[in-house]
């Protein structure tokens, strides 16, 4: 489990390329044993953020705290971390045994062998061994051990190469995205055995991706990203159910957001009619964004619901029926397991706490939220 | 129309060119023209002869032999460390080294060699400097390091730029893999950066050596003809002596040392590493 001792704490971290700025400012601590995901549209300063925790870019401001020090300046080899790279970067010239063992080969004998004394070269030749089998093993690979690395698949070389990272026993893996080549079916696959290594090695992860899913379904916390900036930290349901602002809301899950205005506490007005909500504290009057998630909408009767209006567009997606209704001048996107066909008048209607109320954003960072609309 | 009628022309030029020479190579060489003028048909007596005459032909094959290796190993020590500083990052916005180390190949060999000359002789470049400065005259041209000089300098390029394109086209994750696993600067270059970049050192020693050893001119230009090479043997029979039967005798010979040699690197090159990419 998640320990409650903090193992990386970036503090300040900015950075540049060139006139563009990809990191500002970011504040984050991870704690032992973590699975955190770092979730954000490309271009995001995601990856940036990995590849300076791992030693390959250095943050123009700020500080890097691994376990109390400060990493500032430390290159990557002597970082006790490593890094699954996005497209794998397997040794081809050494087949998958060698790739394996390739860190191993690099520590020194007393690294490896603790408890023995001067231990010999066949003493670290089969401890080296005995390490690369288990984890070959772990990643169901022992089979292909003096395979060369280019006859393997996507599949199994991503194996390798998370081998390769988790035979050194690190304190933190890096993954850039690892998963992002394979198809969608052996994606969840691995996505469940990641997680399941993760939870039986004790390793804090730090991981990289843009699929809203992947992060729901493998992290302790998730860190969504937007311009070069931290929109919010929280675990998966939390920020699904609260999310901070209509970047997030859009991005993580579907969102209907509309423009609307706090009318005082507990009441909002958008499309047309004041809805009921949960959410207080605002200025009165103030403008606001107003997210409800399609499965949160209901389908009623014309005459009951909130918000009369038509359907436009059914969409079967295998569970439920995603519908665009039009109604008050807005296209809702609303998920039901029951179908309406296109045409039929019908309801909208919502409960209080599913509506959500979010400050707008300082800036325009959204442009995926313009979408819908 | 089937594309392959496109390579009409090229076939043509092959045939003629290409072709036709190595079959009359191979008939010269094995007849011997007599005094009539009439050729007869004698076997491998032409391959023969050049393993007798007291050994003359074979001192000048090892000679071309220990000069074009030497040469290759001075270009690869060279030019290996200068692919890899033009493949870096820090060089791989300035284009002008890369286009002085071209330079030279956009000129005409003969014309650099002749510098080259000018540069070595009695009274050259060099030999002013050093009497200028009160030194004494070096004896420089007519030597056998000026003859590899002239080799290292000529075919220098050859070695760079195969193993500069393999380097530049290196993925950089590889290394940071390296890096990330562990490897400290020199382990990452002899453990991944180098293995790697066999290919291209397998082009580079093809490029370098196979010219070199058959090399003619430099050797008659810089070491004033007192470094007969091979290549100066061929040209003699066939250019003064008249004898284009033992010329083609020992030019099949060297074209199957090449052959030999070239087969050796290719299979060095495959059980190295999976695919060749070497070749620019």
């Amino acid at each position: 489990m998640v320990e409650d001792t903090r193992l990386i704490e970036l503090k300040g971290i900015s950075k540049s390329f060139g006139t563009t700025q990809v990191l500002k400012n970011i504040d984050l601590y991870i704690r032992r044993k973590e699975f955190v995901t770092l979730l954000g549209p490309s271009g995001c300063g995601k990856t940036t953020m990995l590849r300076i925790i791992g030693g390959f870019e250095t943050q123009d401001e700020g500080k890097l705290i691994f376990d109390g020090k400060d990493l500032s300046g430390v290159p990557p080899y002597k970082r006790r971390v490593n890094t699954v790279f996005q497209k794998y970067a397997l040794f081809t010239h050494m087949n998958v045994y060698d790739n394996v063992a390739f860190g191993l080969k690099l520590k020194k004998p007393e690294e490896l062998l603790s408890g023995v004394s001067n231990p010999t070269r066949k003493q670290v030749k089969e401890e080296i061994n005995r390490r690369v089998t288990r984890m070959l093993k772990l990643v169901k690979m022992d089979a292909y051990a003096k395979r060369s690395v280019d006859s393997l698949s996507g599949g199994q070389q991503q194996r390798i190469a998370i081998a390769r990272a988790l035979v050194n026993e690190p304190e933190v893996l890096l993954l850039d995205e690892p998963l992002g080549a394979l198809d969608l079916k052996l994606r969840r696959e691995m996505q469940l055995e990641l997680k399941t290594m993760q939870q039986q090695l004790g390793i804090t992860f730090i991981y990289v991706t843009h699929d809203q899913e992947e992060a729901l379904t493998m992290s302790d916390t998730i860190v969504v990203m937007n311009g070069g900036e931290i929109q919010q930290i929280g675990d998966g349901k939390s920020i699904y159910d609260e999310p901070k602002n209509a970047f997030v809301a859009n991005f993580i899950g579907d969102s209907n957001i509309l423009d609307a205005v706090m009318v005082q506490d507990y009441e909002v007005f958008a499309a047309g009619r004041s809805f009921e909500c949960v959410d207080e504290g605002f200025a009165p009057n103030e403008p606001v964004d107003m997210v409800v998630r399609p499965e949160d909408i209901m389908i009623v009767g014309e005459d009951v619901g909130m918000l009369p209006g038509e359907v436009k567009s059914v969409l079967f997606k295998g569970v439920h029926y995603e519908m665009f209704v039009e109604a008050a001048g807005f296209n809702w996107k609303v998920h039901s397991t029951s179908m309406y066909p296109v045409g039929s008048r019908v309801g909208l209607s919502v409960v209080p706490s599913n509506i959500h109320i979010m400050h707008k954003m300082k800036e325009q960072t959204a442009p995926a939220a313009e979408e819908s609309k | 129309m089937k594309r392959s009628y496109f390579s009409a022309p090229y076939a043509v030029w092959m045939v003629v060119f290409t072709i036709f020479p190595i079959v009359f190579v191979g008939l010269y060489a094995i007849t011997t023209r007599r005094a009539d003028g009439n050729d007869l048909y004698t076997g491998l007596a032409n391959i023969g002869n050049i393993f007798g005459n007291e050994g003359t032909y074979m001192k000048v094959l090892w000679r071309s032999l220990s000069l074009a290796l030497q040469c290759t190993a001075i270009c690869l020590l060279l030019g290996y460390p200068c692919a890899y500083f033009l493949a870096s990052k820090d060089f791989a916005k300035h284009k002008t080294l890369y286009v002085l180390i071209l330079l030279p190949m956009w000129m005409n060999f003969l014309l650099r060699t002749y510098a080259s000359m000018g540069l070595l002789e009695r009274n050259g470049v060099i030999n002013s400097i050093v009497t200028a400065l009160g030194f004494k005259r070096l004896e420089l041209i007519g030597t056998q390091g000026a003859v590899l000089y002239g080799m290292v300098y000529n075919y220098l390029p050859f070695m760079i730029l195969p193993i500069h394109t393999v380097l530049k086209k290196m993925d950089q994750r590889v290394i940071e893999a390296a890096q990330d696993l562990g490897a400290n600067p020199v382990r990452v270059f002899y453990k991944v950066t180098l293995p790697l970049s066999i290919p291209g050192i397998i082009s580079g020693i093809t490029m370098v050596f196979m010219p070199s050893v058959t090399t003619f001119a430099i050797s008659g230009l810089l070491g004033s003809g007192n470094f007969m090479l091979i290549g100066d043997v061929i040209e003699t029979q066939f250019m003064s002596a008249n004898n284009w039967n033992f010329g083609s005798a020992l030019s099949l010979f060297m074209t199957v040392l090449i052959l030999i040699s070239i087969g050796l690197l290719n299979r060095m090159d495959k059980s190295k590493t999976g695919n060749g990419g070497g070749k620019w």
